[in-house]
């Protein structure tokens, strides 16, 4: 079984001589004199005006949350997809009650105003 | 393929539990702020429904389904009931709690249930993989509903320190259970046991032991992976902690009967010492440092870890009569418990937590009733007879002796002497003090009629403790 | 050697590097691009176990949802540097020493003596058509339809969770109402109004 991944093994290879030898090229050919100003961040020509972290809303992040919750669900279609033919009436049924409970989650989160946008 | 459909018969009382629980969140986002009482009706009456369904499914016989990862015996079915009983008791108390601080909302609710459904399924558990599923099931309802209360920092810090802390022992319970997985080839609990006894103790099952092992303790609260208990137990609201001081213990309990008698049972030898240890140290830490508490929350706590110290001396006897010692103490705990974090909401009020220990002071003169109805649970806590506390103490200590540790038993004596000095300080601080208020002492009379309740039941049951023994033993087959 | 087992002390040995690196280096982002490194990494092991399914969802999951998130959060979070690490080096010689010692009786008991090939005999490789997906699912769904559909309320209730910890609606916030933008007419908008022609004076 393992033979069939070994191109993404020599892609891996590739990958990283290519990447790494791009980074090493400029590296070692490229001037550079850095200077103070130089190596400041650059925002239009100005001096920075404050730290780029700053408060965030957490709304941003339950819009993530809720993202991963349903691509973990998703993950779960992918070997019910493949089996769906041997695994008979029950398995299909299995799914439709994992999606069904999924879905009064999905009701919920739409009901309360999570997808909404202020 | 052979697969057998499973008896959805034997799980009705999940089902109908998640069945309602997706309903009443459903339901809660159509309902205005003044009709929310309507989800908290509704929640009792999933309990009281499940306690029916469960008591109707109770049979002496002991039955499989789901290809073997679901169980449903009589220790299932008690234990079941125990939690409906305690998690019902818990949102009568609560109610007026959560209206005055605003966390009277369906989410409270819905997720309490969800943490009922994930003790039910861990209780009814045969496979590792569905005690892991019931375990963070319950977790993570707990974590959330510590986190509940927003605008609070201890709760939050509580929180904080509770999912860390939760999430490393989930998933030191885990590797345990790959090991465990990894040499015996299987999930199920029988074919566990079955593989482990024809192994022996080989060093790896070992090894898979201590890791489960330390999972467990950390749920139980067992020192010394207890250290999250006081924080969480005062961080949180007092409503959300008499929740997860309570109801969970069981679904513990069930965890550690399932993990160590019915899977790992050929290393009894092993695991007794290990519980020997989590039980000496429980015991001496708990009481110990208890008696340095000034807040209520937290000495509660440091007994919780006292108590769950005996509750482990039940089961590292090894024998019937030690693990129903151990099933008594545990739905006892569960009784006082209640009481005791009762007692905490009873003198709370808006604005006023009642979380410290002079707050208590001189309760005689402002209610003689509620100051009795304290000592009695304090007394049956410190283990004075003829309360229940006594009972569970007694039961604990005659499984040891008959496992020829007498000498465990003394210290489990001495330390309990030590632990009686900070339970009748309070009671000093009611009867002899003088009161930091003289406002009467008017608590609400639902509350009061609960507490009043459950504290004249640690005394009843404790004149007529046979029943519930004789139930307790029954479900250990005995 | 064998070819796998060279590749094994490799990803291994980049996994437990860059999972040092994750707790050692100063900036958070390159913390999480170290655990980036880290997952894959553990999906290389997954996959060398033949274990294709895990390997790629882990992939899928977590260094494609779960590790944008956390990136996301590292670098948009107020956080200060300076006190994040405060404490690092008072508790580095006790955290140590539990660690090392965790670490060796570890080894001493999973070590080659107890744990080795010799004693527990790795299963025959699988045959190059093998689907450990097709595998995962027949059992996935009908065996374990238990645990499975327990999966489906624990993330129920991470997303009722999820909801009840951060939603806090503010009053008087306006909506966009679709449906209202939809079915409006031109009458609710325009008001025509007739005014009288007025002549230059």
């Amino acid at each position: 079984m393992l033979e069939n991944y070994l191109p993404i093994l020599i892609f891996i290879g590739i990958g990283l001589v290519v990447g790494g030898g791009m980074i090493a090229a400029g590296f070692l050919l490229g001037p550079h004199k850095p200077d103070s100003e130089k190596l400041t961040s650059y925002e239009c020509g100005f001096d920075a005006f404050e730290d780029a972290r700053m408060k965030f809303d957490v709304r941003y992040y339950l819009v993530a949350i809720l993202f991963i919750i349903f691509d973990l669900e998703i993950a779960f279609l992918f070997p019910w997809a493949v089996v769906l033919r041997d695994i008979g009436m029950f398995g299909f049924l299995a799914m439709v009650m994992f999606l069904g409970i999924l879905v009064i989650g999905f009701i919920y989160e739409w009901k309360k105003g999570a997808l909404q946008w202020e | 393929m052979n697969f057998e459909i499973p008896n959805f018969m034997l799980a009705m009382p999940e089902i109908f539990v998640l069945g309602m629980a997706c309903f009443i969140l459903i339901l809660d986002l159509f309902l205005s702020e003044r009709s929310r009482v309507v989800t908290y009706l509704l929640t009792q009456a999933t309990l009281v429904g499940a306690f029916l369904l469960s008591l109707g499914l109770y049979s002496s016989a002991r039955e499989l389904t789901f290809s073997d990862s679901f169980v449903l015996d009589p220790m299932a079915s008690v234990l079941k009931l125990a939690v409906y009983a305690a998690v019902f008791m818990v949102l009568l108390y609560s109610r007026r709690y959560l209206r005055e601080r605003g966390m009277f909302r369906g989410e409270f609710f819905v997720l309490g249930l969800f943490g009922v459904l994930g003790m039910m399924v861990m209780i009814s558990a045969h496979s590792l993989l569905t005690i892991y599923m019931g375990l963070e099931l319950l977790s993570l309802s707990m974590y959330a509903m510590v986190a509940m209360q927003r605008d609070s920092r201890v709760a939050a810090e509580a929180a904080m320190k509770y999912f860390i802390l939760g999430a490393m022992a989930s998933a030191m319970l885990l590797y345990g259970m790959s090991m465990i997985y990894g040499v015996t080839g299987s999930l199920e609990l029988g074919e566990v046991s079955a593989a482990v006894a024809g192994q022996g103790s080989q060093l790896i099952l070992i090894f898979g032991l201590v890791f489960l092992m330390v999972g467990v303790a950390f749920k139980l609260g067992a020192v010394p992976f207890h250290m999250w208990v006081p924080d969480v137990y005062h961080g949180a609201s007092t409503a959300v902690t008499l929740y997860i001081s309570t109801a969970p213990k069981l679904a513990a309990f069930a965890m550690l009967m399932r993990l160590l008698v019915d899977g790992l049972g050929a290393l009894q030898p092993q695991w007794h010492d290990i519980l020997l240890l989590l039980a000496i140290l429980s015991l001496g830490i708990g009481n110990v440092v208890a008696i340095a508490q000034t807040n209520i929350k937290r000495m509660l706590a440091y007994s919780g870890i006292s108590h769950v110290g005996f509750l482990l001396l039940g089961v590292l006897s090894g024998s019937p009569e030690g693990y129903a010692a151990g099933m008594f103490y545990a739905i006892v705990y569960v009784l006082m418990g209640l009481g005791g974090f009762g007692m905490v909401i009873l003198m709370s009020r808006a604005g006023f937590e009642a979380d410290q220990l002079e707050d208590y002071k001189g309760l005689n003169e402002r209610s003689p009733w509620f100051a009795l109805m304290m000592m009695f649970l304090m007394f049956s806590m410190a283990g004075v007879p003829p309360f229940i506390g006594f009972w569970a103490k007694l039961s604990v200590l005659q499984a040891v002796v008959d496992a020829n540790m007498v000498w465990l038993a003394a210290v489990a004596v001495l330390f309990s002497v030590i632990g009686a000095f900070y339970y009748l300080r309070l009671i000093k601080l009611m009867y002899f003090d003088g009161p930091l208020e003289l406002s009467p002492f008017r608590p609400s009379p639902d509350v009061a009629l609960l507490f009043s309740v459950n504290a004249l039941a640690v005394l009843l049951i404790g004149l007529f403790p046979s029943s519930l023994m004789a139930i307790c033993r029954q479900a250990m087959g005995l | 050697m064998s070819f796998e087992q060279i590749l094994f002390y490799l990803f291994s040995g980049v996994l437990v590097l860059s999972a040092g690196a994750v707790i050692t280096v100063r900036n958070p982002v390159h913390a999480a691009m170290f655990l980036v490194l880290c997952f894959v990494t553990t999906s290389a092991l997954w996959l060398l176990l033949e274990a294709e399914f895990l390997a790629i969802t882990l992939v899928l999951v977590y260094v494609g949802a779960v590790m944008v998130l956390f990136l996301f959060v590292v670098m948009m979070l107020d956080i200060n540097l300076a006190r994040m690490r405060e404490g690092f080096a008072r508790y580095l010689p006790i955290g140590g020493i539990v660690a090392a010692t965790a670490v060796g009786i570890m080894g001493l008991a999973v070590g080659r003596i107890n744990f080795g090939l010799d004693v527990w005999p790795a299963p025959p490789a699988r045959a190059a058509d093998y689907s450990n997906t097709r595998e995962l699912g027949e059992q996935l769904y009908t065996t374990y339809v238990y645990p499975f559909e327990i999966a489906s309320v624990v993330l129920l209730v991470a997303i009722v969770a999820a909801i009840a910890l951060t939603l806090r609606t503010r009053p008087g916030t306006r909506y966009q109402k679709i449906e209202e933008q939809v079915v409006v007419k031109k009458s609710d908008r325009l008001r025509v109004v007739q005014l009288e022609s007025e002549g230059r004076k």
